[in-house]
């Protein structure tokens, strides 16, 4: 982290609900084409970092800075919709796809605001000037290039909520892409697939990461995807940081191993270590 | 399991029994003081209460034997293949002829005032009927697309009606200058409706709408200097043809129809005039409908019905979307409303109530939400159909409820639940693959 500006800084960022403290005190950073990857236990605040990062919940302290290319914006004023705006897309741990919408038009939505323009708030898209026409023939042609990328590029008239699970998830990928983001989260993408399936996504994770070169930000349960595709991985346990660093000084790192197996399975890892 | 499953497709007799004798109760329970005690008047005003026992037993016999109907048929209705009814099979066969369905049926409503079995009786219930289409076309926006369930769409209807009805009156503005008036003035109660309900859904926003198409109903009945409460607004003036009137002597130094088309005079052709302006207006809804569902706000609003976290987190704006959607609802009906004025040439606010309302909303959620075609038939059939079979008023009601439980039981999305992609793939490609 030797950059002065990381894509994403959260400092200090904290997220009450009544007494329960969700979140406390975090400070990460996240960089450009990199994968960072946010792990813990169930009910560390994982999904409710997101939740704060794109506009869900209004966290009760705490900045988030989104270095933009027009210059920072401060995530923790604006609403979630006009985060999404300022590019940074999510997917959800319980997929939220469009089900009785085909998946072309799944992804023809998620590029809803510059098409929006281009038809000049609709009154170029009533008439079909031909500006509104250029713009609707690059936008399929973006869904049509995600659908390749993702491996749907068959499914693309179909109904979303058709699709089997693991496809719905590739789709929900796509298109969080579709709005061309800066930053995509990813919460828990890989829940519910199995190893093939889970080994597809780290190749499309790297893929973005070394393609498109945006910030991928990424909560997920599965270790193999976790431990084999992140630069740097941030660890909760209880809304507070436990550990931040590459994939293999997380894993060594006795404060994590601790907040996953508990205190007593430790001595008798060690002793199966000694 | 394969016996599981042979015993879950043999009908269960003790099982359906108990079912409908459940049912029986029920119906039991609701028919002793509904259908069980008449009244009749005994002469001097004086009301007197007689038992219909007979009727009764005949109406739970009824429910007796059709929900044992019912259970038993399950299973062979669970084996043919889910809800793949013989209904949705002929429904499947005429998906690709549904153009050509809807052709003939443009082409029908033009030629029909022409057609020698027309007359003003036809005409009217014509005229009638596009009224309904055209409020479900425009309804069918806010819930077939947009997903918001809007109960008091009539309120948008009534706005167009008397913004006409007084515009006219106070400001002597024509039929014509007065149309996009009214619209306007309807979208902006759109608007006014959509501001403090952007946070409610479903049920809770069915419930804020219908007290909204009330208020609205109530302040047309109580704002006497303005509206002239329940006697209402009379002498609206009817439409001109272009600026020639229809009226048997033409005006000082002009024309009216006849005389300029040098045709004799008959009444029919304001009749037939006011059927084809209703039939374009109706029309250009619909085309405005089919347009906008491929532009990205129509996207944006089916988009919402879905899910609307999504829609957030893809960087639409949930308010503007939804207030749009109910803007431009509103404001087909406020078209219809001030061309319903100019056709009555009298309102008042016992045109306006809330069983109006439902009528629009049953043809929207009968017809399939959503689906155009559906709109249409279910109009045909709660429109015209209660007009076909006066004789029978008495059983109107029943009739509807047996539709309604026919449907549910058969077609639980609608008639026509189909839904047609904006956008397709494939016709893109064989597109880009010509030269």
């Amino acid at each position: 982290m030797t950059e002065a500006m990381p894509l994403l800084a959260v400092e200090r960022l904290t997220m009450r609900f009544g007494g329960l403290v969700a979140v406390g005190e975090l400070s990460f950073t996240a960089d450009s084409a990199a994968i960072t990857a946010i792990i813990g236990p169930n009910g560390a605040g994982k999904t409710t970092v997101f939740n704060c990062l794109t506009g869900f919940y209004k966290p009760t302290a705490g900045r988030m800075t989104l270095n933009t290319a027009a210059g920072p914006r401060y995530l923790e004023r604006i609403d979630g919709f006009r985060i999404a705006r300022l590019g940074v897309a999510r997917t959800f741990q319980n997929i939220r796809l469009f089900p009785r919408m085909s998946v072309l038009e799944n992804l023809i939505v998620a590029q809803h605001n510059g098409l929006m323009r281009a038809s000049l708030f609709s009154v170029a898209g009533l008439f079909g000037l031909p500006r509104y026409r250029r713009a609707e023939r690059a936008a399929v042609a973006l869904a049509e290039h995600w659908l390749e990328r993702v491996g749907l590029a068959e499914q693309g008239d179909i109904d979303a909520g058709a699709l089997p699970y693991g496809a719905q998830r590739r789709l929900e990928v796509a298109r969080a892409m579709c709005t061309r983001p800066i930053v995509l989260c990813l919460d828990e993408p890989a829940a519910g697939l199995n190893p093939r399936e889970s080994a597809e996504l780290s190749e499309l994770l790297l893929g973005i990461r070394d393609g498109e070169r945006i910030g991928v930000l990424l909560i997920e349960h599965d270790m193999s995807v976790v431990m084999g595709i992140s630069d740097h991985v941030v660890v909760l346990d209880y809304g507070r940081k436990i550990a931040d660093g590459t994939a293999t000084a997380v894993r060594n790192d006795p404060n994590v191993v601790r907040a996953y197996l508990g205190e007593d399975e430790i001595s008798s890892l060690a002793e199966v270590a000694g | 399991m394969a016996a599981r499953l042979d015993r879950a497709r043999a009908p269960d007799l003790p099982g359906a029994a108990k079912e409908a004798f459940l049912a029986a109760i029920v119906a039991f329970v609701l028919a002793l003081p509904i259908i069980g005690l008449g009244t009749y008047d005994r002469g001097g005003g004086r009301l007197a209460v007689e038992p219909r026992w007979d009727w009764v037993a005949i109406g739970v016999a009824a429910v007796f034997g059709g929900r044992l109907l019912m259970a038993l048929t399950r299973p062979a209705r669970r084996a043919a293949g889910g809800r793949r009814s013989w209904v949705d099979r002929a429904g499947r066969a005429l998906r690709p002829i549904q153009p050509y369905i809807a052709l003939a049926g443009l082409l029908f409503a033009f030629v029909l005032p022409f057609m020698p079995f027309s007359n003003r009786y036809v005409m009217d219930i014509g005229t009638q009927l596009l009224i309904y289409v055209m409020l479900g076309w425009g309804l069918n926006i806010v819930v077939g697309l947009a997903g918001l369930l809007d109960l008091g769409y009539v309120a948008f209807y009534a706005v167009g009606a008397y913004s006409y009805a007084l515009a006219a009156q106070y400001l002597e503005l024509s039929f014509w200058v007065a149309l996009p008036i009214a619209g306007a003035l309807a979208a902006v109660f759109g608007v006014l409706l959509g501001f403090p309900v952007l946070r409610l859904r479903g049920d809770y926003l069915a419930i804020v709408t219908l007290g909204f198409g009330e208020m609205i109903r109530i302040v047309l009945v109580n704002w006497y200097p303005v509206t002239n409460g329940p006697d209402g607004l009379s002498g609206i003036p009817r439409p001109s043809f272009f600026g020639l009137p229809f009226a048997a002597s033409a005006p000082e130094g002009g024309n009216s129809f006849h005389t300029f088309f040098g045709l004799p005079y008959v009444p029919e052709h304001r009749v037939i005039f006011l059927y084809f302006l209703i039939l374009v207006l109706a029309l250009i809804t619909n085309l405005f409908t089919l347009r906008i569902r491929r532009l990205p706000v129509g996207r944006a609003w089916e988009a919402l019905r879905e899910d609307e976290i999504a829609c957030r987190s893809l960087g639409i704006n949930p308010t503007t979307t939804k207030l749009s959607a109910f803007a431009i609802g509103a404001a087909f009906a406020g078209f219809a409303g001030s061309f319903f004025a100019t056709r009555q040439g009298f309102i008042s606010p016992e045109s306006f109530t809330f069983i109006e309302s439902a009528t629009i909303l049953a043809i929207v959620v009968l017809g399939g939400m959503g689906s155009q075609m559906g709109v249409v038939i279910a109009a045909v059939v709660l429109v015209v159909l209660p007009e076909l079979i006066r004789e029978f008023a008495e059983f109107r009601m029943l009739v509807f409820g047996g539709a309604m439980v026919l449907i549910m039981i058969w077609r639980p999305h609608g008639l026509i639940a189909f839904r047609e992609p904006t956008v397709h793939l494939a016709a893109w490609r064989r597109a880009r693959a010509k030269p």
